[in-house]
């Protein structure tokens, strides 16, 4: 598979690495909250624990050396090959799901599944931010898919 | 010679040791893209694309799907593997 290229604007691109510096160190917690990790036997729910963690730890060095590396007008992150392309997809995922149990775990799942289509106006600034950046991360998730796997938006 | 008495009751019992299999299951939730998780079920399992999109679509209409079903050891690592690419998956005693 030739390289893969995400393209954004410098603004986006900043807006986004500053959220995902706030975002990155809670991804861990989140990712090992959310497993239903078997309790039956301690030493598999130990190496179940660590093995999430280690891999959200990896996942928030990738997107932060994607988006740092990622300079100029247009902002472009450029992905190797297959694997690092499916390594930021589900990086990408992670940090959604990061941004859906801290920032708004209050809004029902089949309203945040239409998260374009929300009514944001009556939300804090904060909120407001975070689902735009959930959205934008979403729409890089989206782009990444469609050159990975032409038959997904058969 | 002298013919017992008591006449042993000999028999056989035929024990099958079945161990249990277990279903591995992914749930539907609100942040991955239907691509995506036809992306996650294709590398995880090694399944096509034509399959991997029927267990999505399960999982979309029905909320849930058994997507796979064996042994202990490998469906917990299958459920693992899933969890890493934040599928919302888990295992179930089958029977």
């Amino acid at each position: 598979m030739a390289e893969l290229r995400l393209t954004m604007t410098a603004e986006a691109r900043n807006v986004l690495t500053d959220l995902l510096r706030l975002i990155a160190p809670a991804a861990a917690r989140v990712s090992v909250n959310r497993a239903q990790i078997p309790d039956g036997d301690k030493e598999v729910a130990s190496f179940w624990t660590e093995s999430l963690s280690a891999q959200a730890g990896e996942e928030a060095r990738l997107l932060a050396a994607a988006f740092a590396n990622a300079k100029g007008e247009p902002a472009v992150i450029i992905l190797k090959n297959e694997a690092q392309s499916l390594a930021f997809l589900r990086a990408l995922s992670a940090v959604r799901f990061a941004l859906r149990e801290l920032v708004f775990s209050d809004i029902p799942d089949d309203q945040l599944e239409r998260a374009e289509d929300l009514d944001d106006d009556n939300l804090p600034n904060e909120k407001r931010h975070a689902l735009a950046c959930y959205s934008c991360f979403g729409l890089l998730q989206q782009s990444l898919i469609s050159q990975i796997d032409s038959e997904a938006f058969d | 010679m002298a013919k017992p008495k008591i006449k042993p009751e000999i028999g056989t019992e035929k024990v099958v040791s079945v161990s249990p299999h277990w279903n591995v299951v992914v749930l539907n939730d609100p942040v991955n893209y239907q691509d995506y998780v036809v992306i996650v079920l294709t590398n995880v399992l090694g399944i096509s694309h034509t399959q991997a999109k029927k267990y999505m679509l399960i999982v979309h209409n029905e909320g849930r799907a058994i997507v796979w079903t064996g042994k202990l050891e490998r469906a917990e690592m299958i459920v693992l593997e899933l969890q890493q690419w934040h599928l919302s998956a888990r295992l179930e005693k089958n029977g």
